[in-house]
């Protein structure tokens, strides 16, 4: 008692251990007890000696959170009637479990019922994000095949491009092309479109020759898939009496093997 | 309803002590909730053959009032001030309670011996271990028991 323990446990300043100690003797002797009794009742005076009034607006704060926290206050009744407190600290206790309970039960279907929705969410706007891209992509080559046949339109209806057509020789009395050529803008297309060859295979492919004054002039390559479609742009050329086509190596070949002439025409 | 009545009792002496401690009013009334929070949450662990319901809820105010001053965020907004002026300081800005009947208390309050309230203070007001004002006032461990029992003794002598 002497000892100043008894003071700093009503100040709060003792370990865990000497806490202990101090409230068994103070169970054991009524002494000890009493002594702390007027300790506590001293400092409680101390304390409302230098109290401080708080404003208003905590006084309905604090009250809120106090229902908010535990919805009523059955907790601070019970243990005023000591001897209904356990029945009623249990019910209460029953009670929180119960809603816990519940409340667990309600977010968890409330979670996968989430889930699914979010799923079936994801799964339209997967579906809708893909006929999106097929959209755009048509809407593209629309627009690119728009474009090219703008431009073919353009070579057709210009008046400097002759349309010159060229035969098949003995060897392929079918085969047929139309080459367009403007001496003046010096500019070659073919016409894929409706042009007539056999296939080419990988290793081979068609040669298109300019014949100016007796002489073959490369005016580059081209294939003949049965799918091929619009003008292709060939080398230029400013005066021509004829054109050709061989069928050469792949890649094309300096001077044209005559043998393999598949389609001759003039230009006048 | 309960709660207003433990509220209405206690809240001033309560909030007396941890503004004393945190100094700052706003974080002193988020302590003072955060104090009747929990003394309401863990009521039932309170049992009054362990000692007085203020002394618990005393002690249960003083320790959140401490966790928050020792907490980073606090740390950094903290002003320094004097801390024997603590006491004084805030007693001239806040509104202290006045009760007739502590009129007379209050004078026997101020018959403490200075180094008998210092000690009170920094223990009860300010939140130190006796270890800790110890160091602070640089007086021996046993001489701050004394003084605490002393003070304490006086305080008993007065109030009765």
């Amino acid at each position: 008692m002497e000892s100043g323990i008894l003071e700093l446990y009503v100040l709060g300043d003792v370990n865990q251990d000497e806490k202990h100690q101090v409230e068994a003797m103070a169970l054991q002797h009524p002494a000890i007890k009493a002594e702390l009794e007027s300790i506590e009742k001293s400092m409680e005076l101390y304390a409302e000696i230098y109290a401080i009034e708080p404003s208003d607006d905590i006084r309905g704060q604090v009250l809120n959170s106090l229902i908010t926290n535990l919805g009523d206050d059955r907790n601070l009744k019970s243990s005023h009637s000591s001897n209904q407190r356990a029945k009623v600290v249990e019910l209460t206790q029953q009670k929180s479990v119960n809603f816990f309970k519940y409340a667990f039960a309600a977010c968890l279907t409330l979670l996968i019922l989430s889930v699914a929705t979010l799923f079936a969410v994801y799964n339209k706007l997967k579906s809708a994000n893909g006929e999106l891209v097929t959209m755009q992509l048509q809407t593209q080559k629309f627009s690119n095949k728009v474009n090219l046949m703008d431009h073919q339109l353009d070579i057709l209806r210009d008046p400097s491009f002759k349309i010159i057509k060229l035969d098949g020789t003995a060897k392929t009395p079918n085969a047929k092309l139309a080459v367009a050529w403007s001496p003046a803008k010096q500019k070659v297309m073919i016409d894929l479109g409706r042009m007539r060859l056999p296939a080419n295979d990988d290793q081979h492919s068609y040669q298109l020759w300019a014949l100016v004054d007796g002489k073959p002039v490369d005016l580059g390559v081209f294939n003949a898939a049965d799918d091929s479609t619009g003008l292709l742009e060939m080398k230029s050329i400013a005066r021509a009496q004829a054109f050709a086509v061989t069928l050469e190596q792949r890649g094309g070949v300096p001077s044209p093997t005559m043998a393999n002439l598949v389609l001759v025409g003039k230009t006048e | 309803m309960a709660a207003e009545a433990l509220y209405d009792m206690y809240s001033a002496s309560l909030y007396g002590v941890i503004v004393r401690i945190v100094i700052d009013t706003a974080v002193a009334e988020d302590v003072l909730q955060e104090s009747f929070v929990k003394i309401w949450q863990s009521f039932s662990s309170y049992s009054a053959d362990k000692g007085r319901l203020f002394t618990w809820m005393v002690n249960i105010a003083r320790n959140l009032s401490i966790d928050k001053i020792r907490s980073k965020d606090f740390k950094n907004q903290t002003k320094n001030q004097e801390l024997e002026n603590n006491v004084t300081f805030i007693d001239e800005q806040k509104n202290t309670v006045y009760k007739p009947e502590l009129l007379g208390i209050r004078d026997l309050v101020q018959k403490l011996k200075p180094e008998q309230k210092s000690i009170l203070d920094l223990v009860y007001f300010k939140g130190y271990t006796h270890v800790e004002a110890a160091d602070e006032l640089g007086v021996p461990l046993g001489t701050i028991k004394t003084r605490l029992r002393m003070a304490i003794q006086q305080l008993r002598k007065s109030f009765n």
